[in-house]
């Protein structure tokens, strides 16, 4: 292990009686990584992110967290990771000041320092209008980033976000993983984050692991796991007389895939690097094109490809 | 953002913080949601009523211990409401577990005991809602105070220790068990142990199996703490006993409940 | 189980409180609490059917219903039936219990029948009590309430103590309670022996309000049906 493994996982299993719930994980997080933890509902996220914030005792393996044992140094752990847990666990008769300082005197700061602290924190995540009301007036957007701002209140060098933005609009979402990302880039901080969106996953971390029934399926950066997919898809749209011409020049460029009707697509052997060379020789050959299209693999397809099935609420 | 500075050095103030604060949120959710209480409170009221209502010519049966029905009765009620507003401070943490907002509370880096605590004081606090309650009601009906302003010192620590000792006994259940529904039980188990003492009438009038288990009863001890100054002066021999079944039943539960948070993680 | 705890403790706390001057004569508390436990254990649960159908209700049982005009009074007391079976069962459970701790009820056999009969009206006019709350409101908290109603009037009437001992107001209301109506000629049927004008005031007065309730919740039902 070395210094900048900050989270490290090995063989970490966890069952509730029959149930196996997480059947072996290993993995390892660097120190200002965004970690995706992607996976379908009743995967093992949660069961994972419970053990690794010491919420859950693991059956069997280890995790560690900066270097403490999750088990035997569960103090030293909680001291340095924040979590936003699923539900947005907030009571709706607190107000927003009122969790703040709950959550910094559960942390050991000082009430002095809490104030300033929470404030700060709240405008951050601009909530500083509504932190005198109570948070059954907020709206779900409003509840994660209470939550999340609540998650940052003993300055955590670790960030355990358990689908942060399940359940929200689009534009809340937008801004949550706004506000992510800030967090990642100006502090420092290291992020792990469960989610069964692939656009959340994709649009945020630098790193993901799949996890299917309990194991890790696939780990890698978005990119190189979608290039292990296969070649992005190319479509280009001509005019009905041209189609025969252009289908004979672009499958010596690859495979042809599926496509519409008075549509040519292929998977494009070598990827964007050759959209180029494709259209200079269309254009040797006379076909005039009137709208081409690159297709990135998505992770959805590296999920299907890892799992066989396509992930729920997945399309667009 | 500013450096936050985490002094966990002084451990105890650290825990009393969070107990306080944890004890504290509760009552801000009381007036919050002054209607969460009403439940707490009424109950107490309709039985000091109906016990005093349909029960009143106890007072004409020979060694009843006091002439006045209200009297006897305010201390069980608010004993019973003592008990009711203990198990309802630990369905604070059964709803708290089931949305997911305990695990703020266990997130703490600090010792889980002050989370416990703060629950009990919480309990214990919200136990002088309706032991008031009860008081006032008993004033309108004639209570008298011949133990002078004492004996209103005795029913408030013997409801406050009532509601801690079946806070705890309800939090171990939940800790256990994590629901709502496990409440229900620790709910009858104090309302049957309230029933077999001297709440109704004094252990001279029962006979039987009755008499036996009303004696062997801690709630009798703490009726007898708690009643003396309404029947007459207040003596040691009549106190100790009551603190030590109060000090008794909060020791088993509490350390029932902190064996089952310590197991709570797993 | 909880009537009995209540029985058991009451008869072996008020052994000297039946030799009030003006208490029935009774050899023992237990033949006296009798008709309280009984209509205490029936009527826990009773107000179960209200809050099924206010659950229905909350999950659309009135646009089915509209879907599907039906008779109503058939549909509202069919399910008190389950209510109704469960009654009398507990009724003749409680009373063997009774007679088996060496209470005695002097009206005979005849009068053990009236009892559970009694029992069984009681729980319709609670049960449809409680529908129709739940046809009014629609919703399951407010049928929860009618436990805790019904829980203290039967501490507000007669039902533990002669309501010729108490004074006051507490005493009026105890009078004018229904429940004292039903549980005082049922207590002379046990302590006293068979009597028709007991057997008919039995019957009678939980026999008016159960159609009284009832037949409020058919309204209620009707009503809610033509209004919307």
């Amino acid at each position: 292990m070395t210094d900048n493994v900050v989270i490290e996982a090995s063989g970490l299993k966890r069952t509730f009686g029959e149930v196996v719930a997480v059947e072996e994980i290993d993995l390892s997080v660097a120190r200002g990584e965004v970690f995706g933890f992607l996976g379908p509902n009743g995967a093992g996220k949660s069961t994972t992110v419970r053990m690794l914030t010491t919420l859950l005792r693991p059956t069997g393996g280890t995790a560690r967290i900066d270097g403490h044992d999750v088990e035997k140094s569960a103090a030293a752990v909680r001291r340095i990771i924040g979590v936003a847990l699923q539900d947005a666990s907030i009571d709706p008769l607190m107000t927003g000041n009122e969790l703040m300082r709950l959550q910094a005197v559960l942390h050991g700061i000082s009430r002095s320092e809490s104030r300033n602290r929470g404030a700060e924190l709240l405008e951050r995540v601009g909530l500083a209008g509504a932190a005198g009301r109570r948070v059954a007036t907020y709206s779900g957007g409003m509840r994660r980033r209470l939550d999340l701002a609540l998650s940052l209140v003993h300055e955590p060098s670790i960030l355990f976000l358990d689908e942060p933005s399940a359940g929200l609009d689009p534009t809340s979402r937008l801004a949550l993983w706004e506000e992510v990302r800030r967090l990642n880039s100006e502090l420092g901080t290291t992020v792990f984050l469960t989610t069964q969106y692939l656009e959340e996953a994709d649009e945020l971390a630098g790193r993901i692991a799949i996890i299917d029934h309990g194991r890790l399926v696939r780990e890698g950066s978005p990119a190189d796991l979608k290039s292990t997919v296969g070649s992005p898809t190319l479509r280009v749209d001509v005019d009905p007389v041209f189609l025969e011409s252009a289908r004979s020049v672009l499958i010596g460029f690859g495979p042809e895939r599926p496509a519409f009707e008075g549509r040519c697509a292929i998977g494009l052997d070598g990827g964007a690097a050759r959209v180029a060379e494709v259209v200079r020789a269309l254009d040797v050959a006379g076909v005039t094109v009137s709208h081409l299209e690159l297709d990135l693999p998505s992770l959805d397809d590296v999920f299907a490809d890892a799992t066989g099935r396509r992930l729920e609420g997945a399309e667009k | 953002m500013s450096a936050v500075t985490v002094d966990h050095s002084t451990d105890l103030r650290f825990a009393g913080m969070v107990a306080s604060a944890i004890c504290g949120r509760g009552m801000r959710r009381i007036v919050a949601r002054p209607t969460l209480i009403m439940p707490v409170l009424l109950m107490p009221l309709i039985f000091v009523v109906s016990f005093t209502g349909a029960f009143g010519s106890l007072t004409r049966v020979e060694g009843y211990g006091t002439d006045n029905v209200f009297n006897w009765m305010a201390v069980y009620a608010a004993m019973q409401g003592a008990v009711f507003a203990g198990v309802g401070g630990a369905s604070t943490t059964a709803e708290d577990i089931e949305n997911g907002f305990f695990d703020r509370l266990l997130l703490t880096p600090g010792s889980r005991v002050p989370i416990l605590v703060g629950t009990m004081a919480y309990s214990a606090l919200r136990s002088t809602i309706p032991t008031t309650g009860v008081l006032l009601v008993s004033a309108l009906g004639g209570l008298r105070l011949p133990g002078g302003p004492l004996a209103l010192v005795t029913v408030y620590v013997a409801t406050a220790g009532m509601a801690s000792a079946f806070c705890l006994l309800g939090l171990a259940v939940v800790y256990r068990f994590r629901t709502m529904r496990s409440m229900i039980l620790i709910q009858v188990c104090g309302f049957s142990l309230m029933f077999l003492s001297t709440g109704q009438v004094p252990l001279h009038f029962m006979n039987g199996w009755l008499h036996t288990v009303a004696r062997v009863n801690p709630v009798t001890n703490v009726l007898r703490f708690a009643r003396q100054g309404f029947l007459g002066d207040l003596t040691w021999s009549m106190t100790w006993p009551g603190l030590v079944a109060l000090g008794a039943m909060v020791a088993v539960a509490g350390s029932l409940a902190a064996h089952q948070l310590r197991r709570l993680a797993a | 189980m909880f009537p009995l705890l209540l029985a058991a403790v009451y008869t072996h706390q008020f052994t000297r409180v039946i030799l009030l001057p003006g208490f029935p004569a009774v050899d023992s508390f237990l033949d006296f609490v009798l008709p309280a436990s009984l209509v205490q254990s029936v009527s826990f649960g009773a107000t179960e059917a209200g809050t099924e159908l206010a659950r229905d209700i909350e999950n659309g049982f009135f646009d089915r219903l509209r879907a599907s005009p039906c008779m109503r009074l058939p549909l509202l007391l069919g399910r008190l039936g389950g209510a109704v079976v469960v009654a009398a069962v507990k009724g003749v459970l409680i009373i063997a219990i009774f007679l088996l701790f060496g209470a005695e009820i002097a009206g005979g056999p005849a009068a053990a029948v009236v009892l559970v009969v009694a029992a069984v009206l009681l729980v319709i006019a609670i049960g449809g009590l409680g529908q129709m709350l739940a046809i009014f409101t629609g919703s399951q908290e407010a049928v929860n309430a009618t436990f805790p109603l019904v829980f203290t009037s039967i501490f507000m009437s007669s039902a533990f103590f002669p309501t010729n001992l108490m004074s006051g107001w507490f005493r009026e209301v105890a009078e004018a309670n229904p429940v004292t109506w039903i549980i005082d000629p049922v207590r002379r049927l046990i302590l006293e022996g068979w009597s028709w004008a007991d057997v008919g005031q039995a019957l009678v007065v939980p026999l008016v309000i159960s159609v009284a309730t009832v037949t409020m919740a058919v309204v209620a039902l009707n009503r809610k049906l033509s209004s919307s």
